[in-house]
């Protein structure tokens, strides 16, 4: 009997040791239980709230933004059928069911942007509860808000009316919203970014690559212009100029990131980071924007890498003849901007095709580059500055900054007199200061320029295909429902619908 | 401790061989001896067991089946043998000699099934439970132990869908899936339920193989029993007998030419690219302009990677049963070279058995068995651009795999006008360069302490570790690639991992069994505890300045991306109990239940309760059924039952950090974070309730056996990652949602045509398993795979696309039907408009898809026969599926219309103008990737194929000799083929079993099954081979 006991107490030995036996927590990462408690934890929470720009510049914010636009178009090659998420862009013939669509960049932009928009949130929800320094907390308060801001101005620029997640979600229950009225989307940007302004430290102040009190004041200025808002542009701008912590680099060649320096230089208010190398930290924008097929030798000639690697596909973001034909006479930006290279696999009689440059720089590996991509830049918060006091009529203060920039680009000051002629001025001076910058397609819609711009664009397309490099081909021709989709919103994308009940 | 152990069973070891050397030499011969002969049908049996009842004490009959031991009067001799019935004899005072008849068993109704947790006599069994000896898969030149089980198990559906030697079995039990968790069923070895690969345990190892398949018979394995469990228990001794076998085989191994993927060869190719421009007005480049100049040049990529290589098995096993002691031990080389280059796999291993009976009341046993397997394969299996044979078979055909020198290329290209969009390295050389090899070093140990206190009680106690060490080596030097489009010189890099597993589990079994009056009962109770873990240290590493030395230091840079390091751990406590009854051994009745909890579960949901419950009747035994001539036995039972699926991943249940998520400020690397997943408090294992009806029939003294069953399980709760909408800033959220009901019938019988001189028994089996998905999660009604749906209403992972309702006939036909906008043209494919909207399209849930076949089969069967005549025995073991379909992914690159890459003969008689329509398969070249890309890239009903199909797996043909020196007891040799012949319609390639983007391996394949990109071909294995007792 007496072993039987010696077993009974074995057996509930181990029932008693049991919770702790069963209870094993991941060793090689955390978990979210044990996660934002230290001031460390809130700077790696936002730093990772930075990361999906990197994906989000790499491709659909300019396929989104710059290619469905009159300044860059796409190159057919007519071994490639499997192009037409690009393509549609391109040509305006995004395919709509029901208000969504398959497009994959569409889908891309959304959930890119919204990735920041729930890290932002997974950092503003618990940080007043968590004590730590207080300018420290500012500052990554400040960045969270305004990274929040910032997709939800390209989210309403491209849906208009969408899911406004302002708190993390916590599991199946809240995933999805209903879709918010744009001006209630907009009226949360406005607060992000007020609420951010005094929080983030001025650009000396601040490490360089992360948001600033400038950067902040330009997004909320573009946000008032895109609404109209004047004389609120106007004043969230103005210091901006007065702070005297930006300006104009000496060319315009030189405004531009290269791989590995001129980051962040003296005329950047914001700008997408990337580094080269195998931390997964690169991009490969570059390589995207360019005609295909390219040979080895085409292609080391382009960036010099150590391994350069044939290129074939679908060419994309390539100039147009439009944005070609836009620079003035003299205009220095225009050879800072584009270059032209020979494509020998190119079918035809004509090998030459113009390429953007302005982002061009050699770098050591095959499609990985560190080229940081600007988004605000100190030009555009003269332009913007020169709309908003435009618009209220201080016409002669809007030359003046407009003179500014003209006049870094080699060119004369500006002719145009009165409201009308001056905001022609800064509307044409947009597209060229900032061309590739994705920038057009927004300027475009802001102003209801579709019919006036991309209608004319699309006939002219379909009239002389040979000029928008369609090849020399029996049967490569536009095809017959090109330009069939001028509407301002995109629609949502279908994937994200079919998990939505609100859309 | 385990060192001392190791070391006093080597010194035993030793011993028992000179003693058994000694002992075979000898002969018997003493005074008080009684001899005899041991004969059937006027044939003698040699090897049959002569034992004195109730002793250790035995003899063997020799090869004229004679035998002497010594006995007293009052002594039983029980003669047995293989095959045939036990028969025992006294011995009477002053009879010496006795000649003694076996007459053959035709029924294994006495047999002894290995069961969870203990054996039961078959007669008893009222699971569904199938069992396999080893000596029935003994000469099968194979790697793997799935492969031998091929065609012989009823509702056991294996498939071999790549012929990379040791991988690629996928094992289905009635039909078994989870939409991500694991379906592949428990391997429990000598009750250790283990956590490394099947896969390296040396098939000459198996005692026996029992598959339990309904919930009666899985239930006490809880939470990891759903798929079914395969219990493999290893060699033994046999009572009183000391045995040294060495089995012997070598052979090659070939890709049969019947059944390969017909591929244009350089001439047809040249003239189907000569086509392609004439058809589109286009000039014809200069390199095709007359096709005729490739007669005889052709380079066949996809040969050339092949070749005939040589497979070896050698094993030596000692087994004794004396004294106390039983001992075996297994010694096992296997050498397999693959059919395509520089594939290596090799095994060596060692199994020491031993069981020690201390005293009348404690036994003591431990099993140890280290292996070592050496694997090296190269990158032959994937997608284009990362499979070579893939690349392989869509590289054209003109380009030259040697030079004028005979010397492998380096690397082709055409120029751009020819169409040739891809730079492709040799892949001769890929295959040749690439290393890609896994080196793993497995330990497994049984050990048990048994204690029998009183009559019918007996406590167990066993302690068991498995370890396990692996090392992957990558290498990938600058002169090869797997990739298409690279340039050679390429970027050097390499992969090292190790992979270092241990798990260990104690269980105690207290087990009580008596017999009052016709009561026959046993309980069993007991308690478990098993932890694992798993270290994985991995290093990435590229950009060499020497391909000679790919080390990790020698490397430029270290990809952040592909190193790390990572644990793996759960553990699972749990308690079981089982209570079996029966009534003059016809009333059958058990019951039994697993609690299991496991660290995998959330922390609202830890423990999961697995019940079962199972009767039997067996009818032959009453009265009215007793000595009918014609039905020997009859039995019908029924079992219901709850068991669980836990593979659901380790830490599933955890919000996680992700704190790899960094970013660059100023060109800066700055370490940052993000919450990468939602935590699920209550996520919990797959739960299938499960019932089964059968019946066992035995007809003309059982010459005639059938076996039936009938089981339908519903599985809820499947783990699933439910996507979510992305404005979450997750992709999905892990939970139990969702059922699923599984069906089927199993069909069995086992057969004795004719006995005596020639003798013949059958056995075959038949399968139907069918399923239906009723529910998936609140407003989720369809998940997809790659080519696939799966929703609610329809049988799991259905084949999912556009349906081809042919190619646009001419002119009006396009202007009269559905298209799609800005691509549709004469010739090009026409799909159904399912939606009815008048356009095609394709993509979000509205779009105009549809099932369009099943990868599953309506049935599957296998039949084995075996003939023994004199001395030769043949056995020949068939198998086959019926009426699934195939998706020949591969199509798409090998039958892309714009010429790019090779084709596929059948493209020759494609569209080409409304007069000249071709076989309706392929459509018009004309108008380049924006009309012909919809025929590749839009899955549709084009790319499946039925894929039915019927495969002679093995014939083996032995001799056994008889006139043999006395050290030789016995002597067979044999000559075995596999997989000797497929029978089917697929043309898509050789291996109609393949599943390439589902093969079971890893989560997440079960929702794609039946892709077929091309695998690693199954070669045709001849050898001959030698099996001696010493």
């Amino acid at each position: 009997m007496k072993k039987y006991s010696i077993l009974l107490l074995v057996l509930l030995m181990t029932f008693t040791s049991c919770d702790d036996f069963l209870t094993i927590v991941p060793e090689t990462q955390l978990s979210s239980a044990t996660f934002f408690k230290t001031e460390n934890d809130f700077v790696q929470a936002v730093n990772g709230a930075y990361a999906p720009l990197r994906a989000y510049y790499n491709g659909p914010a300019w396929l989104l933004g710059e290619l469905h636009s009159d300044n860059t178009f796409y190159m057919r090659n007519v071994l490639f059928g499997a192009v037409e998420n690009a393509e549609n862009l391109a040509d305006f013939s995004v395919p709509v069911s029901n208000g969504t669509t398959p497009n994959t960049n569409v889908l891309g932009a959304w959930r890119g942007l919204y990735l920041i928009i729930a890290r932002a949130n997974q950092v503003l929800a618990p940080i007043d509860a968590v004590n730590f320094n207080q300018d420290s907390k500012n500052n990554v308060k400040g960045q969270a808000l305004f990274l929040r801001a910032f997709a939800y101005f390209h989210l309403v620029r491209y849906f208009g009316k969408v899911p406004l997640h302002l708190t993390p979600v916590p599991g199946r229950e809240g995933a999805a919203l209903p879709l918010s009225e744009e001006a209630a989307v907009f009226d949360q940007i406005i607060k992000d970014l007020t609420d951010a302004i005094p929080l983030l430290p001025q650009k000396s102040a601040q490490l360089p690559g992360r948001v600033t009190q400038g950067a902040a004041r330009t997004l909320l200025g573009d946000v008032f212009i895109y609404r109209k808002r004047w004389a609120d542009a106007e004043q969230v701008l103005a210091p901006v100029v007065s702070s005297g912590q930006y300006s104009l680099m000496s060319s315009y060649a030189m405004a531009f990131p290269k791989n590995t320096t001129n980051k962040n230089n003296a005329e950047s208010v914001f700008e997408i980071q990337f580094r080269e190398g195998p931390d997964g930290l690169q991009g490969n924008f570059l390589y995207q924007h360019l005609p295909y097929p390219l040979t080895v030798a085409e292609v080391r000639s382009l960036f010099n890498t150590s391994n350069p690697q044939p290129l074939d596909g679908q060419g994309n973001n390539i100039p147009t003849p439009d944005i070609i034909a836009a620079y003035e006479p003299g205009d220095l930006r225009k050879d800072a901007s584009i270059m032209f290279i020979t494509v020998s696999g190119r079918p035809g009689p004509n090998k030459t095709t113009p390429i953007i440059k302005k982002f061009q720089d050699n770098h050591a590996q095959h499609n990985n580059h560190g080229v940081n991509w600007p988004v605000y830049r100190y030009a555009e918060v003269l332009l913007l500055l020169a709309e908003a006091q435009n618009e209220q009529g201080k016409t002669g203060e809007a030359l003046g900054l407009l003179n500014q920039v003209r006049s870094r680009a080699g060119l004369a000051a500006s002719t145009a007199a009165g409201q009308t002629q001056v905001r022609e001025a800064i509307f044409k001076e947009r597209r060229v200061e900032l061309a590739f910058e994705n920038k057009r397609w927004f300027d475009i819609i802001r102003t209801d320029r579709i019919q006036e711009i991309i209608v004319p664009y699309g006939q002219r397309i379909v009239a002389n295909p040979l000029d928008y490099y369609f090849p020399p081909i029996p049967g490569a021709v536009p095809r017959n429902n090109v330009f069939t989709n001028l509407d301002k919103f995109y629609p949502y994308p279908a994937a994200e619908s079919d998990l939505s009940p609100f859309f | 401790m385990n060192n001392h152990y190791l070391s006093k069973v080597k010194i035993r070891l030793v011993g028992f061989l000179l003693f058994m050397f000694c002992t075979s030499l000898l002969s018997f011969g003493q005074a008080q001896t009684v001899t005899g002969v041991v004969t059937s049908e006027g044939e003698p049996v040699p090897g049959a067991l002569v034992l004195i009842k109730g002793t250790q004490k035995g003899t063997v009959t020799d090869i004229d089946g004679t035998f002497s031991i010594d006995a007293t009067a009052g002594n039983v001799l029980v003669v047995s043998f293989v095959g045939y019935t036990t028969k025992e004899v006294p011995v009477v005072g002053g009879q010496t000699t006795y000649n003694i008849s076996l007459s053959l068993s035709t029924s294994d109704l006495s047999e002894v099934v290995v069961v969870g947790y203990g054996s039961q006599i078959k007669k008893e069994v009222t699971g569904a439970i199938q069992s396999i000896g080893g000596a029935q898969l003994r000469d099968m030149p194979v790697s793997t132990i799935a492969q031998k089980l091929q065609g012989r198990l009823a509702g056991v559906q294996i498939n071999q869908t790549t012929g990379q030697p040791g991988r690629g079995m996928q094992v289905r039990i009635r039909g078994q899936l989870s939409v991500s968790g694991g379906s592949e069923p428990l391997y429990v070895v000598d009750g250790f339920p283990i956590t490394g690969d099947i896969n390296s345990i040396n098939p000459d190892e198996i005692d026996d193989i029992s598959v339990l398949k309904d919930a009666a018979s899985t239930s006490l394995y809880g939470s990891r029993a759903a798929n079914g469990v395969v219990l493999i228990t290893t060699k033994k001794g046999k009572a009183g007998q000391t045995n040294v076998n060495l089995n012997v085989f070598t052979g090659f191994q070939k890709v049969p030419m019947r059944g390969r993927l017909e591929m244009m060869n350089a001439e047809e190719f040249a003239q189907f690219k000569k086509e392609y421009y004439e058809d589109a007005g286009q000039t014809v480049p200069q390199v095709f302009s007359d096709p005729s100049i490739y007669r005889g040049q052709n380079n066949d990529w996809y040969d050339a990677l092949l070749q005939t290589a040589p497979i070896s098995s050698y094993n030596l096993t000692l087994t004794s049963n004396k004294e106390r002691v039983n001992t075996s031990a297994v010694v096992g080389v296997f050498d397999q070279k693959g059919v395509v280059v520089n594939t290596d796999f090799k095994r060596f291993s060692l199994r020491l058995n031993t069981d020690y009976q201390l005293s009348d009341k404690v036994n003591i046993g431990v099993n140890v068995a280290p292996n070592y397997v050496f694997d090296n394969t190269p990158r032959s299996d994937g997608d284009r651009g990362t499979g070579i044979i893939f690349n392989a078979l869509h590289t054209w055909p003109v380009m030259p795999i040697r030079d004028e020198n005979g010397e492998l290329t380096l690397f082709n290209r055409f120029p751009a006008e020819t169409g040739n969009i891809f730079a492709y390295p040799n892949w001769v050389r890929s295959a040749q360069e690439l290393t890609n090899e896994t080196t793993r070093l497995n330990l497994l140990t049984t050990s048990y302490v048994e204690w029998k206190p009183i009559k019918n009680l007996s406590f167990r106690s066993t302690f068991n570790v498995e370890l396990n060490n692996s090392r992957f080596f990558f290498s990938n030097p600058s002169t090869a690639t797997s990739a298409i489009n690279v340039a050679i010189p390429t970027v050097a890099s390499s992969i090292r991992e190790t992979n270092n597993n241990m798990s260990w589990l104690n269980e105690n079994i207290a087990t009580y069994r008596n017999t009052i009056g016709d009561h026959n009962f046993e309980m069993l109770a007991g308690f478990s505890n098993q932890r694992f873990r798993l270290d994985i240290y991995r290093v990435q590493s590229d950009t060499y300045a020497d391909d000679r030395i790919l080390t990790t230091q020698a490397a430029v840079n270290i990809n952040r991306g592909g190193t790390f390091n990572n644990v793996q751990e759960w553990s699972l406590t749990s308690v079981f109990s089982r209570f079996t009854y029966s009534y003059k051994g016809k009333y059958l009745f058990t019951a039994s239940a697993r609690g299991d909890g496991s660290s995998r579960f959330g922390s609202n949901n830890r423990w999961g309760i697995f019940p079962s419950t199972s009767v039997g009747w067996v009818l032959s035994d009453e009265e009215f059924l007793k000595g009918n001539s014609t039905i020997s036995f009859a039995k019908i039972r029924s079992s219901y039952g709850i068991t669980g699926n836990n593979n659901i991943g380790n830490y599933t249940q955890y919000a996680l950090v992700n704190n790899t998520v960094n970013v660059a400020f100023g060109n800066t690397l700055t370490p940052g974070a993000a919450v990468t997943s939602l935590d699920n408090p209550n996520l919990g294992w797959e739960t299938t309730a499960q019932m089964d009806v059968g019946f066992d029939l035995g007809f003309l003294d059982d010459r005639i056996s059938f076996g039936y069953d009938y089981f339908v399980k519903n599985t809820t709760n499947l783990l699933y990652a439910v996507q979510i909408p992305q404005e979450s800033g997750f992709t999905n959220f892990n939970d139990n949602i969702g059922e699923i009901k599984f069906w089927g019938h199993e069909f069995q019988i086992n057969a004795v045509p004719t006995t005596g001189a020639f003798r013949w028994t059958v056995n075959a089996n038949l399968s139907f398993n069918r399923n239906r998905v009723l529910e998936l999660a609140d407003g989720i009604d369809r998940v997809y795979g790659s080519f696939h749906i799966t929703q609610v209403g329809k049988p799991f992972a259905q084949f999912y696309g556009l349906k081809k309702l042919g190619n646009y006939a001419n002119a009006e036909d396009l202007a009269n039907s559905p298209k799609i906008p800005g691509r549709s043209t004469v010739g090009s494919i026409k799909l159904e408009d399912f939606n009815g909207d008048g356009v095609i399209t394709f993509g979000g849930d509205r779009d105009d898809r549809q099932i369009i076949g099943n990868p599953f089969p309506d049935f599957t069967y296998g039949i084995t026969n075996n003939f023994n005549w004199k001395n030769w025995d043949m056995s020949i073991v068939g198998s086959g599926s019926h009426g699934q379909d195939l998706y020949m992914r591969h199509l798409y690159s090998l039958a892309n219309l714009d010429g790019v890459f090779n084709m596929v003969r059948k493209a020759k008689d494609r569209f080409r103008s409304p007069d000249n329509p071709g076989e309706g398969i392929f459509g018009t070249t004309v108008g380049g990737g924006n009309v012909t890309g919809i025929e590749r890239d839009w899955p549709n009903s084009n790319f499946v194929w039925d894929a039915s199909f019927f495969t002679i797996r093995n014939i083996t043909l032995g001799y056994t000799f008889t006139k043999l020196p006395k050290a030789i007891r016995s002597a067979r040799l044999y000559a075995s083929a596999q997989n000797v012949l497929v029978f089917t319609n697929y043309w898509g390639g050789q291996n109609p079993e393949v599943s390439m983007q589902g093969n079971g391996q890893g989560d997440g394949g079960n929702l794609s099954p039946g892709v077929d990109l091309g695998p690693y071909p199954v070669p045709r294995t001849i050898t001959f081979g030698a099996n001696i007792n010493f």
